[in-house]
């Protein structure tokens, strides 16, 4: 700890600290400059950052797995059940469940990931996109084509340390 | 009423003196809940005798979530998500101990290389949160300046930490059993492994000579200002037996004299195979308190360099059902988090969750001692005193 010989000697040391930063701040900002002008310039988020759950409609089989396992009931799932017939005589008729109503309240989220984890059918994925406030509450819920357009933010995973 | 103008009565009154004993009635003054010095919502109600204040009570709950409770209706892994809100500054350090606390109850050997990045982590939060204690401190004092650059370098410990967990402050990266292993449970994003990304490791040993650099620059800017010393130094004195009358834990007892530290004593993470010392003060004052934990970023960035050293490679996580149940049983779990111990008992009756989980969070016994050591304290001392104890609402009322 540097002890003050003389008065006013520490806050000298300190105003040597702001003076130094100020001087390389202001003539390598490249090297220095910390922040980044948001609007103008963007950050760019990493891969795995938690930004937005994306929606892969065809994936999704109405299991309510993610629904039943979100610790704030923030997903809520509608389906129904669609019978396809056989196409050919004799054959056996199949039912398939179709999605009708895929909505996340990203009010009510607390992006913990726990739906992407639990979801057997690859149809939920994490994107790094953060840019969706709203004015109003209520548009924070997203509706499974919106949740659908997520997807095409989806990044690769990244590469692997060892 | 008439006005005397004779000169004569106005000369004799003037040499009245009053000599009456004016009672006066003690203030009461209200602290909070909200004020910029408390990191959250705390009232304290104090009575107050001109300068000083007596019979300082605080007033605490605004901040409950009712954290215990939850857990109880709520599985394994949504508790996870939970127990890194407790002490939002760093939710890293908040999952550890309850993960062990169950794997110790489902005997799991968790694999090498998760526990090593448990522990770096776990001392990254410990940076980024005393970090917030360097920026707060001294503004709390009136001194901005080392908000900046405590913040900068704080911000890019998070970076680094987002770029593992996906979280800059509820990483939700701990899993029973080791870290995350991977995105999900489909198909093809099974595979997709949640590992160190590349370039971590010597970003972060980069990072980690930054972060001793920025600790320089804080002790420059901070250590030497005489305003600051004549606020911190021999305020808020706090002795070793009434830090472990009131169980003080963490910073605030090291700095009292006590070299106690679960890290060492412990073995929740493989910290007995890094070369580090626990620094202690030795006033306990406000000042101490400070310098221990300036001292305390060096000693974890240093921890953080040897575990890169020495990270294993091997698994993420050990072999674990997929629907997890603990057996029944009860465990008790502390870890020496940066605000001080944290501990969960864990009782479980076998089923997906738990049936009980007691949260001994550390702010609520750091700020416990408040009416002891508040008593007599100036009013501007108050505030010096409540900065350097260094708690988080969220962690006091769960």
């Amino acid at each position: 700890m540097a002890t003050p010989t003389i008065p006013g000697g520490g806050m000298l040391t300190g105003l040597k600290v702001t003076f130094t930063t100020m001087v390389k701040t202001l003539f390598l900002p490249k090297k220095h400059l910390k922040t980044v002008n948001y609007p103008v310039v963007k950050e760019e988020p990493h891969a795995r950052a938690r930004g937005v759950i994306a929606l892969d409609q065809e994936a999704c089989t109405v299991c309510m797995l993610c629904a039943r396992q979100c610790p704030d009931w923030c997903i809520y799932i509608e389906g129904h059940k669609e019978e396809k017939q056989p196409d050919k005589p004799g054959g056996r008729v199949k039912v398939r469940a179709e999605l009708d109503r895929f909505d996340i309240d990203y009010a009510l989220c607390m992006y913990c990931g726990i739906c992407v984890e639990v979801c057997p059918f690859d149809a939920l994925f994490w994107s790094p996109d953060y840019e969706y406030s709203e004015l109003a509450m209520g548009d924070m819920l997203h509706d499974k084509d919106r949740l659908q357009d997520w997807l095409t933010t989806v990044p690769d995973a990244p590469a692997l340390e060892t | 009423m008439t006005i005397t103008t004779d000169p004569d009565v106005i000369r004799h009154l003037s040499e009245v003196s009053v000599s009456v004993q004016i009672e006066t009635a003690d203030m009461t003054l209200n602290i909070g809940p909200q004020h910029p010095s408390t990191h959250g919502v705390l009232r304290l109600v104090a009575k107050v005798d001109g300068e000083r204040a007596y019979d300082v009570q605080p007033v605490i709950g605004y901040m409950h979530r009712g954290y215990e409770k939850l857990a109880e209706v709520r599985t394994y892994p949504q508790v996870t998500a939970l127990v890194n809100r407790i002490d939002w500054v760093s939710g890293f350090a908040n999952e550890v101990p309850f993960m062990v606390a169950a794997e110790r109850l489902m005997e799991i050997e968790v694999p090498e290389r998760a526990q090593y990045i448990r522990l770096i982590l776990s001392e990254m939060a410990r940076i980024s949160s005393h970090f917030v204690f360097m920026a707060s401190y001294p503004l709390e004092l009136g001194a901005a300046t080392p908000l900046f650059f405590a913040l900068r370098e704080r911000e890019r410990v998070l970076d680094l930490m987002e770029s593992v967990t996906g979280g800059r402050f509820h990483p939700n990266f701990n899993r029973i059993g080791g870290v995350k292993p991977a995105a999900g449970s489909g198909s093809t994003q099974r595979k997709v492994v949640q590992d160190l990304p590349k370039g971590f490791l010597a970003e972060t040993r980069v990072a980690m000579d930054e972060v001793l650099g920025a600790a320089d620059q804080l002790e420059d800017l901070v250590a030497g200002n005489e305003i600051i010393l004549a606020r911190t130094k021999d305020i808020g004195v706090l002795p070793p037996e009434v830090a472990a009358a009131y169980g003080v834990s963490g910073p605030n007892l090291r700095a009292s004299g006590v070299r106690y530290d679960i890290r060492k004593t412990d073995d929740y993470l493989p910290y007995d195979e890094f070369d580090f010392t626990v620094p202690v003060g030795e006033n306990g004052d406000c000042w101490d308190r400070w310098y221990v934990r300036l001292a305390e970023i060096r000693e974890s960035a240093k921890i953080i360099q040897q575990a890169i050293d020495g990270i294993p490679s091997g698994p993420l996580q050990a072999k674990v059902p997929k629907v997890i149940k603990v057996p029944s049983g009860e465990a008790y779990v502390a870890a020496e988090n940066p605000k001080g111990e944290m501990g969960y008992y864990l009782v479980s009756d076998g089923g997906q969750g738990p049936y009980r989980l007691k949260i001994r969070s550390a702010s609520f016994s750091n700020i416990s001692f408040l009416p002891w050591i508040l008593e007599g304290a100036l009013v501007p001392d108050i505030i010096a005193i409540m900065g350097s104890l260094d708690f988080v609402l969220g962690d006091v009322d769960r």
